[in-house]
This record gives C-alpha cells, sequence and structure tokens, in this order.
C-alpha cells in the first residue's frame, strides 16, 4: 500500500499514455495517408517512376513540361482524384462522428438521418431541369431534409431515437423520389444513375477543392465545440444541465455537416458506410473525446475513402460508393458482433 | 425585519415560487405551487411515485415552460441564459445513464465547462478539483475506468462529484443515491449536509425518508402535483407521512436516539 501511486501520479500517467497514443495513432495514420497518395498519384494504367512524379508535381514546373501527357495524368487527373477521395472521406465521416455525438445515437450519419438522400433529390432534380444548380439544389435538398426530419421528431418527443426514425423514414420517401426521377428522366437517366452511385473518376480540381472547402467548414467549427460536444453525447440532457444549449449547437452543426454533405454528393454522388464504420473504428482506438476523435476521422475517413477509390479504379473502374458499401457493410458487422 | 436583512435573504440562493404550473406538452403535472426553498440548507421532496417531484426539479432547473412565478434568487426564471444556469444549477437526474465510454476523470471534469471557454487549455488546477472531488466520493480507484463499464451506484457517485466540480450554488438532486448500497447513500447524503453547511442550496428527492431526513433541514411532500405539506424535516411525523403514502408510518427509536419511520404493509 505505501508503495502504490498517489491518484496525482496516476493521473499524470494516464494522461501522458494518453497523449502517446494520439501521437502514434497520428503519425500512423499520416504516413499512411501519404503511402496512399503516392500509389494513386504515381500508379495506374501508366505507372510513373516516383523520382519522375516528385519532379512532375514542383510548382516550377517548365511550361513546356506541363504540357506532357505525363504531366497532365498526375496534375489534372491523378492528384485532383486522389484529393477528392479524401477530401469526401473525411468530410463524410467527420459528419458521422458529429452527428453520433449531437444525438448521442450510433447509428447517425448523414445517410440514417435523411440528409444524403435529401441532397441527392435536391441534386436530382437540378440535374433533371438544367445540370447547372445541381450543388445549390443538392444544398437545399439536404437541408429541406433535415428541417423536416427535426420537425417530424420534435413534434414526437424530441429524442436521439425518434429524429434517427424519422430519418430512415425521410430516406425511404426520398429515395423513392429519387428513383421516381431516374424513371421519368429517359434522356438524362444513364447521367443520374452514373452520378449517384458516387464515383471520382473524371474528379475535376474544382471538384476537390469544393470537397475541403465543405470538409473544413464541417471539421472547424465542430472541433471548436468538441467539449460541448463531449457533454451532449453522454445522452440524457446532460449537455443542457451543464449549461450547454443543446438546440443552439445542434443548429449549427447540423447545418454545417448539411453543408458539407451537399458538396460531396453534389459532387460524387452517394457513398455510404464511411460515415458510420469510420467513426466506430476510431472511438474504440481514441476514445470519445470529440477534439482528437474528429481530427483522426477526418484522417482516417481520407485514407478509408482513397483506399476504397483505388480498389474501385483497379476493378474495372466501379463506383467507389459500391465499395465502400460491399466492404463497409461485413466489416461494420464485424465490428458489432466483435463487440459484445 | 431589517430592510438589510431583507437584502441578504434576496441575495442568498433561495426559489420562491407561486401558482407554479409546469408540466409536458398538452399535460400539466404540476398545479398552482406556492412555496420556497431555503438558502444554505438540504429539501427534501417526498413523495409517492408520479406525484410530481421529477417534475418540479425539471421546473426548477430551468427545463419547463411554465406559468405563474418561480424565481431564483428573486428573478424569473425564465429569464435566465442556459449558460447562467450552468453557472447556478447543478443538476444529476434521475436516469445516471452515460451513453459514451469516457473515463470517470473525463466525466468529472464536465462539471467544470460552465466555468471554462472553449478554447481554455486544461490548468493544473482543474487537475487537482477533480482529483479532490473524486476522493470526497471514494471513487480515486475509479478515475480511469470508462464510465459506461461501472455499476449504477458507482456511476451516481460519479456523476456527485461532477457536481462537487461544478460547484453551483444550488444543487439538485433526483433520486442520486438509488442505486448505492446503503453506506455509500448514507455518505452521500452526509456530503449533502457538508454542502448545504457550506452555502449550498441542496433539494433532493429521494424515497429513502430516513436517510434524507437524517440530512434534510426542509421537507416538501408532493402528491398529485400539489404540495400537500411542507415545513421542517424535524416537525414531519407519521400522521403526514401516513397521508401522503395512504399507508400507516410506525416510528420506532433506534439504539442511537434517532427517530426512523416504517411503512406498516396493508396495501401490498
Amino acid at each position: 500500500m505505501m508503495n502504490s501511486p498517489s491518484p496525482a501520479e496516476e493521473l499524470q500517467r494516464f494522461i501522458a499514455q494518453r497523449r502517446r497514443r494520439y501521437a502514434e495513432l497520428g503519425i500512423v495514420l499520416c504516413a499512411l495517408l501519404l503511402l496512399t497518395a503516392l500509389w494513386r498519384i504515381a500508379q495506374g494504367e501508366w505507372n510513373i517512376p516516383l523520382s519522375r512524379v516528385f519532379e512532375l508535381l514542383s510548382p516550377f514546373l517548365p511550361p513546356q513540361t506541363s504540357e506532357l501527357p505525363e504531366a497532365l495524368i498526375i496534375r489534372s487527373v491523378r492528384l485532383p482524384r486522389f484529393f477528392a477521395a479524401a477530401g469526401a472521406g473525411g468530410l463524410l465521416a467527420v459528419s458521422g462522428a458529429i452527428l453520433q455525438g449531437l444525438l448521442s445515437n450510433p447509428l447517425a450519419e448523414p445517410y440514417t438521418l435523411g440528409i444524403a438522400s435529401g441532397a441527392a433529390f435536391g441534386g436530382a432534380i437540378g440535374f433533371f431541369f438544367s445540370g447547372l444548380a445541381v450543388t445549390p439544389m443538392a444544398f437545399a435538398g439536404a437541408l429541406g431534409a433535415l428541417i423536416v426530419v427535426n420537425m417530424i421528431a420534435r413534434h414526437s418527443g424530441g429524442s436521439g431515437a425518434n429524429l434517427v426514425l424519422a430519418g430512415v423514414i425521410a430516406n425511404a420517401v426520398l429515395s423513392a423520389g429519387v428513383t421516381l426521377l431516374k424513371a421519368i428522366a429517359d434522356d438524362k437517366l444513364g447521367a443520374i444513375v452514373l452520378w449517384l452511385m458516387g464515383s471520382f473518376s473524371g474528379a475535376s480540381l474544382q471538384g476537390a477543392l469544393s470537397v475541403w472547402v465543405g470538409a473544413l467548414v464541417v471539421l472547424v467549427p465542430a472541433w471548436f465545440y468538441g467539449p460541448h460536444l463531449d457533454a451532449v453525447s453522454l445522452g440524457e440532457g446532460q449537455g443542457e444541465m451543464l449549461g450547454i444549449d443543446e438546440k443552439q449547437l445542434r443548429l449549427r452543426l447540423l447545418c454545417a455537416s448539411s453543408l458539407g454533405v451537399a458538396l460531396t454528393v453534389s459532387h460524387f454522388g452517394i457513398i455510404g458506410f464511411v460515415g458510420l464504420v469510420v467513426p466506430h473504428v476510431l472511438r474504440r482506438l481514441t476514445g470519445p473525446s470529440h477534439r482528437p476523435l474528429l481530427v483522426f476521422c477526418f484522417l482516417a475517413g481520407a485514407l478509408t475513402l482513397a483506399l476504397a477509390d483505388g480498389a474501385a479504379q483497379r476493378l474495372g473502374e466501379l463506383p467507389a460508393g459500391v465499395v465502400t458499401a460491399l466492404a463497409g457493410g461485413p466489416f461494420f458487422c464485424w465490428i458489432l458482433v466483435k463487440r459484445k | 425585519m431589517d430592510p438589510g436583512e431583507e437584502k441578504m435573504t434576496s441575495r442568498s440562493d433561495s426559489y420562491s415560487f407561486k401558482n407554479l404550473t409546469a408540466g409536458y406538452k398538452g399535460k400539466t403535472i404540476l398545479h398552482s405551487l406556492s412555496g420556497e426553498i431555503s438558502p444554505a440548507s438540504v429539501t427534501a421532496l417526498i413523495g409517492p411515485n408520479g406525484s410530481g417531484k421529477s417534475t418540479l426539479v425539471k421546473a426548477i432547473g430551468g427545463f419547463l415552460p411554465y406559468q405563474g412565478e418561480l424565481k431564483l434568487n428573486g428573478r424569473e426564471l425564465r429569464t435566465f441564459s442556459r449558460r447562467e444556469l450552468g453557472k447556478m444549477i447543478g443538476i444529476v437526474a434521475q436516469q445516471a445513464n452515460v451513453k459514451a465510454a469516457f473515463s470517470v476523470y473525463d466525466v468529472i471534469g464536465f462539471g467544470l465547462l460552465p466555468h471554462q471557454t472553449l478554447l481554455e487549455p486544461p490548468s493544473p488546477e482543474d487537475e487537482s478539483v477533480i482529483l479532490d472531488a473524486a476522493a470526497k466520493l471514494d471513487i480515486s480507484h475509479l478515475l480511469f475506468r470508462p464510465v459506461t463499464e461501472l455499476s449504477g451506484g458507482e456511476r451516481q457517485r460519479v456523476l456527485l462529484a461532477m457536481i462537487l466540480a461544478q460547484d453551483p450554488p444550488v444543487c439538485l438532486l433526483d433520486e442520486p443515491t438509488s442505486a448505492m448500497d446503503p453506506c455509500q447513500a448514507l455518505l452521500s447524503f452526509q456530503l449533502m449536509r457538508d454542502l448545504a453547511q457550506s452555502g449550498k442550496t441542496v433539494v433532493v428527492v429521494a424515497h429513502d425518508i430516513n436517510a434524507a431526513l437524517s440530512c434534510a433541514d426542509n421537507y416538501i411532500a408532493l402528491s398529485g402535483g400539489s404540495i400537500v405539506s411542507a415545513g421542517a424535516a424535524g416537525n414531519l411525523n407519521e400522521k403526514i407521512l401516513g397521508e401522503l403514502y395512504n399507508t400507516p408510518f410506525a416510528p420506532y427509536i433506534s439504539s442511537r436516539g434517532d427517530k426512523v419511520w416504517h411503512p406498516v404493509l396493508k396495501r401490498c
């Protein structure tokens, strides 16, 4: 008994251990992301040696070199594609973590809450009528779905479970709406179907940029409100009891998530399971504290979707959304079973 | 009473309510309550199941819309912002469920949230506040365990420790000891006594009347959403209890000379 460490000493050890775990995980994720980036940029139908890749990525490339086909492939095809997949993956994983925390419900993610189907439906209407206003229409759809889902949940008691239930219903209705649009959109059918399947082939620099902006719009405020998100995620109104305006927090973060998800969906279609699986895995590795969790979710989500996109391309240019759902579903079941 | 003394009373943390009516959407639970809760004391809320004890706790915690008058320190409760309430009032809710696997250390630390800004780095004082709170509730050995793995009674002690870290002038505790063993429950009631002595206003809902009265200064007895009796804890007797619970209560004198009551089975 005399030799047992005091609580203060144990606390220092606990905090140091936690820091070390964060540092290790951060290094591993960054390293894997970097390797994936090199793989995605150097490898493809035309393999380019790494030394040449670094040469061609230099911002001080002479104009005549940057016109070379290999430079074009790297700079305007592979680089945007990698960044688009990574940004979208990070955004979806962060959104999932936020929604799960806000609603203290492990099933919450942009798809279960109807946000993504709202974006898909809005975007599909945009596609149907012009093809120009897809992003704003997707955002309007996401926000509209969110408002309706929130209203239904509030009028039925306002609990997190009701919110997910309302989301599931909205999801079903909106998916039927998208199917209806597909059915009457004869000549544009192919385009809508292809878009909604979720793919990064042909990602533009502009698309990549907009998902990164979206990711920042979601990540920065969520990180800022991290400690409040922690208290809210305890459930049972614990956040309110600690003086946190849960409604305000919900409104702000849900709007940010909707915007981010709408940007992703409007550019790259529907990519499921990243928002559900990545936060679950990360929470087991880092614990539930949101500030570190959100940052690691961004890195791990980016890694996951970049890898999934690589696999999708290798398998004959499949839609990345198909790969994430096919691999994510069984993986998620495995987590559920292993946890018990 | 001289004016100076009256000013003192209104500045310390007392509640007063007049014709307070509150409840949930489409369902009124509390019917026109009038009364007060004295500062720097422990007030026990007693009454049968469904009598409105938890609703009253939620109402005076600022969680329910209400009609009538409900004042904390002479100021209408609905005019307080959430953040102000977080600094003023600490609450342990009846359902001590915690849905996220934070460590006990983290959960106690959430008590500090109302006093922190979002970009403040953790300070060494915070650490010692958390360690002290844990020591007071005898959970120092659980500090680094996930709170989701604890037993119900241990979890209730964690939530009480969180209130200690929060250090609010008003503590509202809704059956905070319902899952604790008798010894821990008594220690918790002793802690409430200490809190009141240090100037805090403590309101506790409890079904263990004897344990609650061992620490309470006052009681409020609720039945059917109305106050049927209130006053100094010493004035509580078997007649009031019998009417409140619709069951006769028999008084006993313990070997230490305290009076305790036990219900006499009649209905069940």
